[in-house]
């Protein structure tokens, strides 16, 4: 059997395998909406630890932050820290919200606006943006896929197809399996990513260098300035890194994704002691970095979008195929399962809150979750297809979707603690937010003085958001009338 | 709670988030190194791998909910 066959049949082993595990694991469960998007409501500490750390371990994570360390350097460390503050301020704030979920039954994240603010319009205005914003997300899961089986295959065969197959198979697996199909799969996945990056983070180095000491002492000789940041204003620099801290920690929870993990907790509890855990979950990341880095030793000369490629190839030449393609399989679950998530949280923002709530269809529990189930299918084709078509500007739209989804916080905020805040004030936060981001992004030119243009557009949002209401506060402060879920 | 725990539940939460966003102008550099790491790496994993230390004294404060 060729090398290429050996490594794409491991490869399609994992994936079967994975599923297959994970339909057993919910065949006894009657689906719902409440069931289907939010697991009834009933993960414990581990289910929702693995949920919430495997939605935030993608395919980015496993190539991007090696691609990072590779090209860019100490820019990279960004990520390691970005998640540890986002958490910090979750153990805050997600227990009040999980608990208004409950009490209100709400299913979706722009729910929580309709509920809080009373206003459909706002609710249905932050459901669009927020499947538009989702829809490149997943195109960058693809493009992951897409490397890694064009790796495995040892660049012998064009992956296009494979990619569509492997897209549609997990698309039909949401289809069938809900969110608890995804967290079950999740388990498999961490598992095998854990030991891929244990492998490509540790022992590479080892077996290369003799020990990551001496791979840094390589990478300072040869880039002295690589290991920390630039004092200038303008690039990736000590500015950069601290805004997009800020702004990627505070945008954290802010997809619909995420919100329907939050949801699917047993008690708030659960998800504070959760918070305290998943921190150390970012340590892996490290190990990514090392990987990262030792491929700039190992396989220098990788630019563009090649440096994705770094710890893959280094994989590719020096080890045998069933290791690549166990460690190509590992990053395919980790593309194709947080791009599931996704497709869930997008198909249920648009099923409750723009067929529902804005046009009254499907508003019975059996219709919704067929609804919801079919705009997974039509979501991942709408991906696929804006995939084939344009793939150039993905690390863009994906700085697109952390700078789009953090202006929903002030509005999530001030739902819990300044009632006075009014939908057209946060309405017209968000816009403004949105609009800042569109034009700073679509005009690379203007300098914000390395602040990221995200963070810029925040502080205009809240400012906006503050001076409506402090110019026409909401007067009316009683409990805003029940209009959620049905059930 | 008290405002004084209130406080003191604040500052912990705030001291991670700081040492790895605002002091780290101030730790860019690569000596001393720590364990083979540079400085501002060891540093940025150091304070992550504390964090749930932090959380859970604040969990200890506010008790169960």
């Amino acid at each position: 059997m060729s090398r290429e066959a050996q490594a794409l049949l491991v490869v399609a082993a994992i994936l079967v395998g994975t599923i297959l595990f994970a339909l057993q694991s919910v065949r006894r469960i009657k689906m719902d909406p409440q069931q289907f998007l939010v697991g009834g409501r009933s993960f414990g500490s581990l289910l929702l630890w693995i949920l919430l750390a495997g939605e935030v371990y993608t395919s980015f994570t496993f190539l991007g932050a090696a691609g990072w360390a590779y090209g860019k350097g100490a820019p990279a460390f960004y990520i390691l820290a970005y998640g540890t503050i986002g958490y910090t301020i979750g153990y805050f704030f997600l227990p009040a919200v999980w608990k208004i979920g409950k009490e209100r039954g709400l299913l979706t994240f722009p729910d929580f606006f309709l509920d809080r603010y009373g206003s459909k319009p706002l609710a249905i205005g932050i459901a669009i943006l927020q499947f538009f914003l989702i829809v490149p997300y997943v195109t960058l899961q693809l493009s992951g896929l897409q490397t890694l089986l064009t790796i495995a295959g040892y660049n012998h065969f064009d992956a296009t197809a494979a990619v569509a197959g492997a897209f549609i198979l997990i698309a039909l697996f949401v289809f069938t399996a809900g969110l608890r199909g995804t967290a079950w799969a999740s388990v498999i996945k961490d598992t095998l990513v854990l030991g891929a990056v244990i492998f490509a983070g540790i022992f590479i180095p080892i077996h290369f260098f003799g020990s990551p000491a001496v791979m840094f002492d390589k990478i300072l000789q040869s880039h002295p300035h690589w290991l920390t940041l630039s004092s200038s204003s303008s690039g990736q620099g000590i500015t950069w890194y601290v805004s997009t801290v800020l702004l990627t920690s505070i945008g954290f929870y802010m997809g619909p994704h995420t919100i329907n993990a939050v949801y699917s907790a047993k008690d708030g509890d659960a998800l504070r002691r959760n918070a305290i855990f998943l921190p150390l979950y970012q340590l892996v990341l490290l190990l990514v970095f090392f990987a990262g880095f030792a491929a700039l030793i190992i396989v220098p000369g990788l630019t563009g979008t090649g440096v994705d490629r770094s710890f893959m190839l280094v994989v590719q030449r020096f080890y045998p195929p069933w290791v690549l393609g166990a460690v190509a399989g590992a990053g395919c679950l980790a593309a194709l399962l947080p791009a599931s998530a996704l497709l869930l949280g997008a198909a249920g923002v648009v099923s409750k809150n723009v067929l529902g709530d804005a046009f009254n269809i499907a508003t019975s529990d059996r219709a919704r979750t067929l609804a919801t189930r079919l705009l997974v299918v039509v979501v991942a084709i709408m991906a696929l297809v804006f995939w084939l078509f344009d793939n150039k500007t993905l690390v863009e739209l994906l700085l697109f979707y952390y700078n789009g989804v953090t202006q929903f916080m002030p509005g999530f905020v001030f739902a819990l603690v300044w009632r006075r805040a009014s939908a057209l004030a946060v309405g017209s936060g968000i816009v403004a937010g949105d609009v800042v981001v569109a034009y700073l992004m679509a005009h690379q030119t203007i300098g914000t003085f390395g602040i990221n243009p995200g963070f810029v557009a925040l502080v205009v949002n809240v400012a906006v958001c503050v001076a409506i209401t402090l110019a026409w506060p909401r007067r009316t402060l009683e409990e805003p009338a029940a209009v959620a879920a049905s059930s | 709670m008290t405002p004084a725990k209130a406080a003191l539940r604040a500052a912990l939460a705030l001291v991670p988030a700081v040492m790895l966003t605002f002091a780290v102008p101030f730790v860019n550099r690569v000596e001393p190194r720590i364990l083979g790491l540079p400085f501002l790496l060891a540093w940025i994993t150091a304070w992550v791998a504390v964090t749930p230390l932090f959380l859970y004294a604040i969990y200890r404060l506010e008790g169960r909910r």
